[in-house]
């Protein structure tokens, strides 16, 4: 695999159970790095996962990982890791038997499997209890045996559904950063699945999002996140007065809260804030610019639907 | 004159994550590790002590059965003279099947549930299934897994009773050569009593992610079956009662044993169902194991996460 080739390549793909329509006429391809795909629930993203696994067959088009067509392939797991979502770890073994025997159940052999559960476990943050068994873990630590299992036969992509369902907000933190690390320090490419946007903006590289079974959006975070670039300003005193001398400047000017929101293309927006400032002899408290979180992309009051460009 | 002590100390070297490049077994090697998760399992292995209680208590109690008949027969070759268990007609290897069948029969409805339910309880059967293995590897890992252990509850009891019998024989290298067509026989019977109680076990524990209700059943199923159909079968008479008795569950493999043996067993003597042919009682033993284990590879083939 070579940098910048598709991982996984879904090309018009289709699914149905019955009547209801789970993915419609979905085409992407992620490369490596942090790719997050986002969606409500029912908008289809485990319908992707399981077809790219090879677990159900697309009713229309193709999905293709490494190199290979998802739905005729059983050996292609062998280099994917899954963290399901739901509960699936035995209570009565401890994480390095499980995490040994996970890694033999992927093909590695008995000597290599127990060397892997060992670093596995060291790399996640559970080395020191790796030997207690899972049913006496907090919900932080299953999390991190999840996304050890995940990691333990060292794939070449990862999914991970709803990595931080559950956790308090330090046990968040602490498996974004774990997500970061496998792509940053492991080399592994992750595809996230998540219906928190703030977890894919912090984490991702690239997002993908499905909605009612279609593809709504798709790009980098930095690209949705650079094109709603604004200012947020704050004077002392004479905040009409600048209102009027920005719009008098052509620039588009909102009241947010006790300070003004400017829609700002580029940098030149600055100098007109500058002029606008002089004129109106309001003093300057607060001048920042401020990108808008993936949140406020995607729900923007009284739109029913998401915001943005249609999916290219 | 003493050295001081030089401090013993030594640098841990975090050399961060390793890629993995070394051989990778794909599916056979996955089998495998299905298969010795599930031997293990089943046997308690690995585990704490209340796990292996059950399963050895069973295998403890069949094998004692075995030595307990071996020193009775050896107490009557010492006592009453060689020959003396074969006309005192004393209960040997064609016998045992026959007498330890509902304990097997417990056995497999205790220990079979632990293999099947608890992974899909506890959603590990989703890890599985997303790795390089089908619903029918999994299956069939586990279900070898299970047969493995039951034929080691019912050879290991032959052995120790040919071992028993050879030494209270007066001669054990002649009571070898006379009856050596016993260890294919009891191989052979063991075998299919393993295969049956095996498929019977797995497919019901299949129904349910609650051991204790596929054991209930279980033992409902086999110690019910026996004096329903067994009363049933002989107040009603002819062809009828023949055929009600081949429902008698527990006595579909003790057939097979007694063909095997060409000897009637003392629970099958007065069952009716040994009036039909040898070969449709053959053919209802195949039944009984090949449609559940088509039912139970069926379940678990289109499985998905």
């Amino acid at each position: 695999m070579t940098p910048g080739e598709s991982l996984l390549t879904a090309e018009h793909l289709g699914k149905r159970y019955g009547d209801v329509v789970a993915l419609n006429d979905v085409s992407f391809g992620i490369t490596e790095g942090i790719t997050g795909i986002l969606g409500e629930n029912g908008a289809g993203k485990s319908t992707a996962i399981k077809i790219f696994l090879g677990l159900l067959q697309p009713t229309s088009g193709s999905a293709t990982i490494l190199g290979q067509n998802a739905s005729q392939s059983v050996g292609v797991r062998a280099r994917l890791g899954y963290m399901p979502e739901h509960d699936c770890l035995p209570s009565h073994v401890s994480a390095a038997e499980f995490l040994t025997h996970m890694a033999e159940v992927t093909g590695l052999p008995p000597s290599t499997a127990r060397t892997r559960a060992a670093d596995t476990l060291r790399h996640t943050g559970l080395f020191e209890e790796r030997y207690r068994a899972i049913g006496g873990y907090s919900t932080g630590m299953k999390q991190r045996v999840k996304l050890g299992q995940a990691l333990v036969h060292d794939p070449a992509m990862v999914f991970l559904d709803e990595p931080t369902a559950g956790l308090d907000p330090i046990g968040r933190e602490e498996m974004l950063a774990l997500v970061r690390k496998t792509y940053r320090e492991f080399g592994i490419s992750v595809l996230l699945s998540s219906h928190l946007m703030a977890d894919v903006e912090r984490t991702c590289d690239r997002i993908i999002v499905l909605q009612a079974g279609r593809l709504v959006q798709s790009g980098t975070v930095g690209h949705f996140t650079k094109e709603t670039e604004t200012v947020f300003i704050e004077v002392d005193d004479n905040r009409a007065g600048l209102v009027a001398a920005l719009e008098r400047r052509g620039v588009a000017v909102t009241v947010d809260g006790s300070g003004l929101t400017i829609e700002g293309p580029d940098e030149s927006v600055y100098d007109l804030v500058r002029d606008a400032l002089v004129e109106a002899q309001a003093p300057l408290r607060r001048m920042a610019p401020r990108r808008r979180a993936l949140t406020e992309l995607f729900h923007r009051p009284g739109d029913d639907a998401p915001a943005g460009g249609a999916a290219p | 004159m003493t050295t001081p002590a030089t401090p013993r100390g030594g640098t841990v070297f975090d050399i961060g994550y390793q890629r993995y490049t070394g051989p990778r077994e794909g599916r056979r090697r996955g089998r495998l590790a299905v298969f010795k998760d599930g031997v293990r399992t089943a046997l308690g292995l690995g585990r704490g002590g209340r796990a292996k209680v059950l399963p050895w208590f069973f295998i403890v109690v069949l094998s004692a059965i075995a030595l307990i008949m071996a020193l009775i027969a050896g107490a009557a070759e010492r006592f009453a003279g060689p020959g003396a268990s074969e006309r005192l007609n004393l209960p040997s290897h064609a016998d045992f099947y026959a007498i330890a069948s509902m304990i097997v029969f417990v056995f497999a409805a205790v220990v079979a549930p632990e293999l099947l339910c608890r992974d899909r309880r506890e959603g590990v059967i989703n890890l599985y299934l997303v790795r390089p293995l089908t619903g029918s590897d999994y299956i069939v890992a586990r279900w070898g897994a299970f047969l493995t252990v039951m034929l080691a509850a019912t050879w290991l009891p032959q052995i120790i009773l040919l071992i028993g019998l050879a030494m209270g024989d007066a001669s054990p290298v002649g009571y070898l050569r006379d009856n050596w067509l016993d260890i294919p026989r009891f191989l052979a019977a063991g075998l299919a009593m393993a295969a049956y109680i095996t498929t019977l076990a797995m497919l019901t524990a299949s129904f349910t992610t609650r051991r204790a209700y596929a054991s209930v059943f279980l033992v409902g199923l086999f110690v019910i079956s026996t004096p329903f159909t067994l009363g049933l079968a002989q107040e009603i008479g002819g062809a009828a009662g023949r055929w009600l008795s081949m429902f008698n569950l527990t006595n579909i493999p003790v057939h097979v044993n007694d063909l095997i043996f060409g000897q009637v067993s003392e629970i099958t003597e007065d069952a009716p169902a040994r009036e039909l042919p040898a070969a449709v009682r053959v053919a209802w033993y195949f039944a009984w194991t090949i449609i559940p284990g088509g039912v139970l590879w069926v379940r678990f083939r289109r499985l998905t996460p």
